[in-house]
């Protein structure tokens, strides 16, 4: 069990021998990076048959929680920590860009995110993040355009303040508690931390983390970065690092904030993210900020659905992050030949069928048009808000299916765009590059089998959330069997 | 000063500081002092971790010649504040570092005139036009008045 802690040392081990190795062997320091990635997941596929569905803690430097820093590895975990080998080997910059720093802050930001995934302590997730958090300025910049730049210091700036936030929220929680072990936290909370300090320090983490999770008022930064980056690292960035920030502020919100203002305020924010991420799609001009606004919105859903009291909420979330975590990415992939604004792109889809294809596949499930997985995601994240009462959660689901229409009206009327008869204007666009179509037909393999295996794909996403929600496992997994405050 | 008051001395002065970084982060406009603000705003955050873990009537945590004081500050969070504050200056030293890259590519640190200038870019590259506002539709102002309207009004 201890080579869990291999899943985060060996990218960061990799990261910073990849500089040397690049001067030494030049050629080598191309298959490095996903040499790695691939004995992650392997190492992550024979824990997962190991561990069986039993969770299991590690205390790293033989320091016994709740004093030493500890991981917890269950499915939730090790399912995140899995896509994040899978989805950078699949968005790896395989061709172009061949400078050996890009593939080190690649595999920088693959370690830190399975650090975000598996660690069970405050201030370990929040190192965490900082590093992902700087590897992914790094990448953001990698374009060296002056508008990169300009792009990647207004993130910064907004990022820096989003981690004081976070700071402030994780003191204060030790002003309370006197720990910051999510276990012992855990135990403590409904003593130490159900009053205002307790909530104060949620909103701020939720603000500070969810600077990475495209939260509502802290996210300005996104049309710029995902605009400004090469359209892999966007890709990066809108499915996966979203989705690790989402994880870490459920993990927080589960263990140590069951209180009903916590979810109402992340509902609250989670909503406002819908209508102006959607609405603004809809008036975006060009495809590639399209995506980026409809990722915000796709994200306020993810917060709308975790925002659902109970193992109903955990279920509705998961299943809305991971689609989006399968589609955005692939979005962006067709997005790299079609940059532009949308009146130019008329005929582009006569020019590359296949992709134009995928696109409208991936447009219907994001939709959520039954079958396909979308629908599913949707109908569960609606179905757990109306079964709520509360005249909040009612709303929320007046705006999740208001927000469907104008989601609707955006993505078909691109894809109309595409189709549209207009032979001189789809000579000008090149077809899309292989590796990019391969990735994106993959996902799309993905969507389709999902689709055909949705029935055990559910009740394993409720196995995992069913475990996530447990939190005397979560205390007596860490804490030994006894466990308890101490 | 009794122990309460001083505890909330210092909380107040780490809020205060986090506020002082915040209102210069939404209202300055030089980039370098952006930058300043939010190593402020860092020095609230990482003084309220300090807090948390002080107690007025005890000394460091260090134990000398076998000798272990009776009340000892919890080093915890010191240690957290150590590497709050390694972090917080590397992201410093990133923020310089970019900021020069900026300065280079756009010859200013205003961040208003940086904003509009990138949007520019990211338009010109992504070939959309500038965006027409709402407030200041094109032509010229006042429009000019069809043929046989006059304006009535005080002077006529």
């Amino acid at each position: 069990m201890n080579m869990i802690t291999l899943i985060v040392a060996l990218p960061l081990l990799a990261a910073f021998l990849l500089p040397i190795g690049d001067r030494a062997v030049g050629s080598v320091s191309r298959f490095i990076g996903p040499v790695v990635l691939l004995i992650n997941m392997v190492l992550i596929m024979i824990l997962w048959q190991k561990s069986g569905d039993v969770p299991f803690a590690l205390a790293l430097g033989g320091f016994r929680p709740p004093l030493g820093i500890s991981f917890y590895v269950d499915q939730l975990a090790l399912l995140f920590a899995l896509l994040v080998s899978v989805l950078t080997l699949m968005l790896w910059p395989y061709k172009g860009d061949t400078n050996p720093r890009v593939f080190g802050l690649m595999l920088l930001l693959t370690g830190a995110a399975s650090g975000m995934a598996l660690s069970g302590d405050l201030f370990n997730i929040y190192v965490f993040f900082e590093l992902l958090s700087v590897a992914s300025f790094g990448l953001v910049a990698s374009l060296r355009t002056g508008a990169a730049f300009a792009a990647t210091t207004r993130y910064l700036i907004i990022s820096g303040f989003g981690t004081v936030m976070a700071l402030t929220g994780i003191a204060l929680i030790y002003t309370q508690t006197g720990t910051l072990n999510l276990a012992h936290l855990s135990a403590l909370a409904p003593q130490q931390l159900d009053n205002a300090t307790g909530l104060t320090a949620f909103a701020l983490i939720l603000l500070g983390i969810g600077v990475k999770a495209e939260l509502f008022p802290v996210n300005t930064w996104v049309p710029e970065i995902y605009a400004t980056a090469t359209r892999r690292v966007s890709a990066l960035m809108a499915g996966l690092v979203s989705k690790l920030a989402v994880l870490v502020i459920v993990r927080v919100m589960v263990l140590i904030f069951p209180q009903p203002e916590a979810m109402q305020l992340m509902l609250a924010l989670g909503v406002a993210g819908v209508l102006i991420g959607e609405l603004s799609a809809w008036r975006a001009r060009d495809f590639v900020r399209m995506l980026s606004f409809s990722s915000i919105g796709q994200l306020g859903l993810v917060f709308v659905a975790f925002s659902i009291p109970g193992e109903a909420g955990i279920l509705a979330g998961l299943a809305v992050a991971l689609h989006h975590l399968l589609v955005k990415p692939a979005l962006f992939l067709l997005a790299e030949r079609w940059g532009g604004s949308l009146s130019r792109l008329e005929g582009a889809g006569r020019r590359s069928p296949l992709a134009a294809g995928l696109f409208v596949l991936f447009a219907l499930s994001l939709v959520g048009v039954p079958p396909l997985p979308g629908f599913w995601a949707k109908l569960l994240t609606i179905v757990g808000l109306v079964g709520q009462a509360g005249p909040l959660y009612w709303f929320a689901a007046a705006v999740v299916l208001v927000a469907t229409v104008v989601e609707v009206n955006y993505l078909f009327r691109f894809g109309l765009t595409l189709f549209k008869n207009n032979e001189a204007s789809a000579q000008v666009h090149k077809p899309h590059a292989v590796i990019d179509l391969v990735t994106v037909s993959v996902m799309g393999g993905v969507l389709l089998t999902a689709m055909f295996l949705i029935a055990p794909l559910g009740d394993q996403l409720q196995t995992i959330a069913d475990q996530a929600i447990d939190r005397g496992l979560y205390i007596s997994t860490v804490l030994g069997p006894v466990g308890g405050a101490r | 000063m009794n122990a309460a008051e001083l505890h909330w001395l210092l909380y107040g002065g780490a809020i205060g500081l986090i506020v002082i970084g915040a209102a210069g982060i939404v209202m300055g406009k030089h980039l370098f002092r952006i930058i300043l603000a939010l190593a402020i705003a860092e020095a609230g955050a990482n003084l309220m971790l300090v807090v948390a873990g002080l107690r007025p009537d005890a000394v460091a945590p260090i134990i000398t010649g076998g000798i272990i004081p009776e009340q000892m500050v919890d080093p915890v969070p010191q240690a957290m504040v150590l590497t709050a504050i390694v972090i917080g200056v590397g992201i410093q030293a990133l923020a310089l570092s970019l900021a020069i890259r900026v300065y280079k590519a756009y010859g200013t640190l205003d961040m208003r005139e940086i904003r509009l200038k990138m949007a520019a870019d990211i338009d010109a590259a992504a070939g959309v036009d500038d965006e027409v506002s709402q407030e200041s539709p094109v032509g010229e102002r006042p429009l000019e008045l069809p043929d046989g309207v006059t304006t009535g009004g005080a002077g006529q």
